[in-house]
């Protein structure tokens, strides 16, 4: 990882750029907004499009926080039975498969 | 600029109504408490179960397994974090040590935590290839996450989606912070080019089997 504090903003070069860039998105905020980038951005097309597109992958990736997959029955029910087992066990009784 | 995410799970675990009530009578031993909190939960436990082992049968022996455990445990929950964040805590925990045990799996997340120059992205600022259209769709992306490598993928899942803190990370994961944040960024460029030719992108791993809900 590298020191964010050495970067010359006004200097940088691509490849200073790619070394610095899992810093730079770490530190938070949105980096193409950023106007310590601005003018590297504006002169170099496809750092801006990197930058663009892993903004989008993070974004998206927080939408996918919602589940949108569900087990099936079948693990309830077993999980169900294991409780009433050792409930059993315990010597109380649980019907968990209720 | 954007302010830092809030360390731990985004603020995104609000309490449930219910939800207290629910764990207070868990823990007597109320089987209508148990069912309650499984019915809240289950889909968010099983849905990480699945991003993090990419197998719907596996997916569903660790969520019962979560379960079981959360169950046997309930009585240790304090409440000092929200409860879905200590769920996922422990459901994080269990598919990791899972992994572990499976022995094989330990050796590919290892090659993935520092993977070979053949599995790395490739640097491609100059690449004329097709650039995202500057959105993605979730279903696209999801499918892109499961062809991941394994540490690539559990980065990713844990920190991008999850929201779990570098740190955290690194704990759970026993590798150093500086690892964990570098295969994010990895992880990251491998996604940029896996979405930049969505076509080539396998079926998600739940089409065969379990079901989705239509949102």
């Amino acid at each position: 990882m590298s020191d964010l504090g050495s970067i010359n903003f006004d200097a940088l070069t691509p490849a200073e750029f790619e070394q610095h860039l899992p810093d730079l998105f770490l530190a938070g905020g949105k980096l193409s907004e950023d106007p310590r980038l601005t003018r590297f951005l504006s002169a170099n097309p496809d750092c801006a499009a990197l930058v663009r597109d892993l903004e989008t992958i993070a974004e998206t990736a927080r939408s996918l926080f919602e589940p949108v997959h569900e087990p099936s029955d079948a693990v309830w029910s077993n999980i169900a039975s294991k409780l009433a087992e050792e409930a059993g066990e315990d010597g109380g009784v649980t019907d968990l498969a209720g | 600029m954007q302010s830092k995410p809030t360390p731990g799970l985004f603020k995104r675990n609000p309490p449930i109504a219910g939800e207290a009530e629910a764990i207070e009578r868990a823990k007597l031993g109320d089987p209508d408490a148990f069912s309650k909190l499984y019915a809240l939960h289950k889909r968010r436990v099983y849905t990480l179960c699945l991003r993090m082992l990419g197998n719907v049968s596996e997916a569903e022996d660790m969520t019962q397994e979560a379960f079981l455990h959360l169950f046997r445990k309930l009585g240790s929950f304090r409440g000092e974090s929200a409860f879905s964040t200590w769920l996922h805590r422990l459901t994080v925990n269990l598919v990791l040590m899972h992994l572990r045990k499976k022995g094989l799996q330990l050796v590919s997340l290892e090659e993935t935590i520092n993977p070979s120059e053949e599995d790395a992205p490739k640097r491609d600022f100059g690449s004329r290839d097709p650039q995202l259209s500057g959105s993605v769709d979730r279903v696209t992306l999801e499918r892109a996450v499961a062809s991941l490598p394994p540490g690539y993928r559990m980065v990713f899942v844990l920190h991008d989606v999850e929201g779990f803190e570098h740190n955290e990370i690194a704990t759970m994961l026993e590798c150093s912070t500086g690892n964990s944040k570098s295969q994010l960024h990895k992880a990251r460029l491998r996604l940029r080019e896996l979405l930049r030719h969505p076509e080539q992108l396998p079926p998600p791993p739940q089409a065969s089997h379990a079901r989705e809900l239509v949102q």
